[in-house]
């Protein structure tokens, strides 16, 4: 799957590893690819238009820890009522790439192809990641009121 | 198919977002719990009946993660 992908496109997978680690998941989610996006030393243009929305790294975080609030809320539950540890707990492995990620990177080869670009970049990632119509991350940029087809569309313009 | 309960929410989405954000605090509860009970001195298999699970199962699960955290436990 990685072949077409830009150095840059690759740093941003490998980060997105990284925030995985940092939040004690098991798994490479389509939200550890948007931190990693988010992050200005690793995203480049992606990052800068994130931050245009509020959604530097910190405002990522915020939005992502919003809508898990609001999703528990549904079944009645509250992050409030737990005593969770502050650190998150060591990785049981190295995390597994998950579906969410996969599904991202496929709409961006996709995104790639129809505009007949032939590498992959970090802009095609975040086109990818905001291209999903249901799950955590349409829900969070919903929970912090961006508008996810403006920002993807202006992701698709964006050069290099 | 007309009625619905008062729990059901409005949007499907929503129903499967808070089983997503369910499982994840689940699943970090179950870190947090069979941390804290190891340190307390149960051993494996008293943790693998409690989770109504087997032992290899809970030990295939945590017994890397916490090998650091709880000196002689393997």
């Amino acid at each position: 799957m990685f072949e077409r992908f830009s150095k840059d496109a690759r740093t941003v997978v490998k980060q997105a590893e990284q925030e995985a680690l940092a939040l004690g998941s098991p798994t490479i989610e389509a939200e550890h690819l948007l931190l990693a996006l988010a992050d200005e030393r690793v995203g480049g243009p992606a990052a800068a238009l994130l931050r245009d929305e509020g959604l530097d790294p910190d405002g990522v975080h915020a939005a992502l820890e919003r809508e898990t609030e609001l999703s528990l809320a549904v079944a009645g539950v509250s992050l409030a009522d737990f005593t969770l540890p502050e650190t998150p707990p060591a990785p049981r492995r190295k995390p597994r790439v998950a579906a969410s990620t996969r599904r991202a990177l496929e709409r961006a080869l996709k995104t790639a192809a129809a505009r007949g670009d032939r590498r992959i970049g970090s802009r095609h990632v975040l086109v990818g990641v905001l291209r999903a119509e249901v799950g955590t991350v349409p829900r969070a940029l919903a929970a912090a009121g961006v508008d996810r087809i403006a920002l993807a569309t202006r992701a698709e313009s964006l050069g290099g | 198919m007309t009625s619905t309960t008062p729990t059901h929410p409005a949007d499907p989405a929503d129903g499967l977002a808070a089983v997503v954000a369910l499982r994840r605090l689940a699943d970090r509860l179950e870190d947090a719990e069979v941390e804290r009970v190891l340190a307390d001195g149960w051993t494996w298999e008293q943790v693998a009946e409690a989770l109504g699970v087997s032992r290899q199962a809970v030990h295939k699960k945590h017994a890397r993660r916490l090998a650091d955290q709880i000196p002689g436990r393997r």
